[in-house]
């Protein structure tokens, strides 16, 4: 069937819209769609997305997550083999972190991590046919952001609720943020960590994030209110 | 086509007693890559060769939409990253990096420098940027 950009799209259907602008200039094509020789045709359940001028997507629900290269992704370290950690992403099998792509590591001077560490780590490789790889360094060697969580708490999401909330218009951790003092680190597949002061102040992030998923901007603003005026009030 | 590209030996080094392995073994590279053109020749048009896509697929939600960096620290949880943030947003904002000196300060002080210049005895640097020009 043919579809229009907004329009809930299934497997199959087909959107002259992104054959026409194909035809003057570049085109993005994200997840959930896909080209064939003589239409871009629909591969994931969803709604059809554009972004201004010439990217188009599937927004799908999905909670399986499917490495893809690029993404920040939340793992726990499994297996130490030899000079790799195996780490579980949540994908379909276990993604490997050498432990020479740490910052400041040598062979010499292994990085500390353990069996049952929470790492946040940039997926370097993602193929079908191959184990994806990670990394806990930018390509100027830095750790930037990346690298063991320590302490905080982890729970899983779907991987919509996670693009929600990293999206630049979604007031949830803007109405949060002059709150109380935490930190978030959001994996792409679908996992949260969080880190506050007190466990009280945990459970409280991690119930307005999940609460946020089925909720309106407004809904959200009044939601984050509600649970800061109820955290003050215990604790005074 | 490809032998012409590649620097190769000459002929008459090649006709030595030493390099007669080497020789056999060019022979043998030469007659290979003549093999893969004439291969498949009938099937691969010219236009197969020069073809380009105005379609580039991307698996990843991240390069569709403009998400936000996935670690955040907010009201001094972990100073090390809102410094991360801070920067990261200043880049984002102006497009531009921040300036210590405004243009204005740098135009005067550079025409300070200039009017020193000239009165100075000649450096080795002077001398050097007279030679490039």
């Amino acid at each position: 069937m043919k579809v229009k950009v907004g329009d809930v799209v299934l497997p199959g259907d087909y959107c002259d819209e992104i054959a026409s602008v194909g035809a003057k200039s570049k085109v993005l094509i994200g997840p959930g769609l896909k080209k064939e020789i003589d239409h871009v045709f629909v591969t994931k359940a969803g709604v059809l997305k554009k972004r201004n001028p010439s990217t188009f997507w599937v927004d799908s629900y999905q909670k399986r997550y499917i490495p893809c290269r690029g993404e920040n992704a939340i793992g726990i370290v499994h297996q130490k083999a030899g000079d790799i950690y195996r780490v579980d992403i949540g994908g379909s099998c276990t993604a490997s972190l050498s432990y020479l792509s740490f910052e400041g590591a040598t062979k010499k001077n292994r990085p500390e991590v353990q069996i049952g560490d929470v790492i946040y780590a940039k997926i370097l490789v993602a193929s079908k046919d191959m184990e994806p790889e990670l990394v806990c360094v930018d390509s100027h060697g830095k750790k930037g952001c990346l690298g063991v969580l320590s302490d905080g708490f982890v729970f899983k999401c779907s991987l919509n609720l996670i693009r929600k909330i990293l999206s630049p218009s979604c007031p949830l951790l803007d109405s949060l943020k002059n709150e109380w003092p935490f930190e978030l680190a959001a994996g792409m597949n679908g996992r949260i960590w969080i880190k506050a002061n007190t466990l009280r102040e945990t459970i409280a992030v991690g119930n307005a994030i999940l609460g946020a998923e089925y909720l309106s901007d407004d809904e959200i603003k009044t939601m984050c209110n509600n649970i800061a005026s109820i955290l003050t009030g215990h604790i005074s | 086509m490809a032998s012409t590209k590649k620097p190769s030996l000459p002929k008459a080094v090649l006709d030595m007693k030493f390099m007669k392995k080497t020789k056999e073994r060019l022979e043998r590279e030469f007659e290979n890559s003549k093999g893969h053109d004439t291969l498949y020749a009938d099937v691969i048009t010219n236009e197969m060769k020069h073809a380009s896509s105005n379609y580039i697929s991307e698996a990843s939600f991240i390069f569709c939409t403009n998400l936000l960096e996935g670690r955040l620290s907010f009201k001094g949880m972990n100073p090390e990253i809102e410094r991360l943030m801070e920067r990261e947003s200043s880049h984002t904002n102006n497009g531009e990096m921040t300036k210590d000196v405004s243009d204005e300060v740098l135009a005067k002080t550079m025409v300070k420098f200039d009017k020193r210049k000239r009165h100075s005895s000649p450096s080795k640097y002077n001398i050097i940027k007279k030679k490039k020009q």
